[in-house]
């Protein structure tokens, strides 16, 4: 006689949102597992990152050798930003003992899309220590008063 | 080459050469800011340590290094008289670091070790606008932590400790091995070669091994960029392992 423990329906639906996460994780790599090189645009994408608090939406991105006078930040709609920054020097995968790979990059690019409502026409900007910070305040919405 | 000793079934040491004893092991894993590796790529070079030992794990990813074009373990072990190093040239998979990590630490242990000590960083939010950083140290026992308090390393007193560095100063606890972990101020999420260049000139002050980081200042944004790849893939994994609990207070258990 089987000794299996019979599974209860919980387990099954944990097993199930088990397996739909390990799939959702796969998918998610296979879609952002890409070179930060463009070869053919010669550009580099920058790290960056996201921060949004209650006030305002702080992006950041990183970017060594970039100009301060040649860093652009344009509003593509709404919701999303377009950083470009044109780098002091020229880099080649050759500087980094790459031989297989030939090509060589002076400008940052990326686009990156805000989470949240957020006012572009207020956006401040300022490039500190090689980091580029873009402060976006977030639209308003309606206050509850406090009684 | 010898074999190391076999410490456990999916993470083995292989020795390329005997292996001093007696002398300080430190730890450059990825982490926030790449502060570990960074500061270690730099000793390795400044100091011209050499590969004395590899680690080998079916853990890790299937890949390999390649310098010059011949093959290496992305983790490896370097050294000379003085010190052993043990450095990540990938992203470590979160699941993987408890295994290799005490691996490392038990072997280090098997080479009577003075003492580990692990090199990272601690990340705060207003990083682009410290021009000092500060380095924190902790210890593995109150006698460690006392002296380097009389070196003049300030203590990280409260808080959460997550990644590498937490488990190698857990295990030495355990197991009765001195260790410290420097972490210096640094960027979450971004290659920090200052911050590198601060935890070296703290481990200067509490150990006798010297190391100028003057070139490591000087190559700051070369190394930024070339850190990208790895700064991204280790953010992955620093997800994964809820690394942000670092920012977290602490509910205090007496």
């Amino acid at each position: 006689m089987s000794t299996r423990k019979k599974r209860s329906i919980f387990d099954i639906i944990d097993e199930y949102f088990g397996s739909l996460d390990e799939w959702a994780e796969i998918f998610r790599e296979a879609m952002i597992e890409r070179p930060s090189w463009n070869q053919r645009a010669s550009t580099i994408e920058p790290l960056r990152d996201i921060l949004v608090t209650p006030d305002v939406v702080i992006v950041t991105a990183d970017l060594p050798y970039a100009e301060e006078n040649k860093v652009q930040v344009k509003p593509l709609d709404g919701n999303a930003l377009e950083i470009i920054a044109k780098m002091r020097r020229k880099v080649r995968f050759a500087d980094f003992g790459i031989t297989h790979q030939a090509g060589e990059f002076q400008t940052f690019r990326c686009q990156t899309r805000i989470p949240v409502p957020v006012d572009m026409k207020n956006m401040e900007i300022r490039l500190k220590r090689g980091i580029l910070e873009i402060r976006l305040p977030r639209k308003g919405g309606y206050r509850i008063p406090t009684e | 080459m010898a074999e190391g000793l076999k410490l456990s079934e999916d993470v083995k040491i292989i020795e390329r050469q005997k292996i001093p004893s007696g002398v300080t092991m430190l730890f450059g894993f990825p982490d926030v800011g790449l502060v570990g590796v960074i500061a270690a790529s730099h000793m390795i070079s400044e100091l011209n340590l050499r590969e004395v030992a590899y680690l080998d794990s079916k853990l890790l990813p299937p890949l390999i290094v390649l310098h010059e074009g011949l093959p290496h373990s992305p983790i490896r072990i370097f050294g000379n008289h003085d010190v052993l190093l043990a450095v990540s040239e990938t992203a470590v998979p979160a699941g993987a670091i408890q295994p290799i990590v005490r691996t490392l630490v038990d072997w280090g242990k098997s080479k009577n070790v003075k003492e580990m000590i692990s090199m990272s960083g601690i990340p705060v939010q207003n990083r682009q606008d410290i021009d000092e950083l500060k380095v924190f140290g902790a210890a593995s026992n109150s006698s460690v932590l006392k002296t380097i308090q009389e070196k003049g390393v300030e203590v990280l007193k409260e808080g959460y400790m997550v990644g590498p560095q937490a488990i190698i100063m857990h295990y030495c606890a355990r197991i009765g091995v001195p260790a410290i972990t420097l972490l210096a101020q640094c960027f979450y999420n971004y290659p920090d070669p200052e911050a590198a260049a601060a935890t070296l000139k703290e481990l200067v002050k509490i150990t006798d091994i010297k190391v100028d980081v003057s070139t490591l200042l000087e190559k700051g944004e070369e190394i930024r960029l070339r850190a990208r790849d790895v700064m991204k893939r280790t953010q992955k994994e620093m997800a994964k392992m809820k690394k942000t609990q670092e920012y977290d207070i602490p509910l205090y258990v007496s």
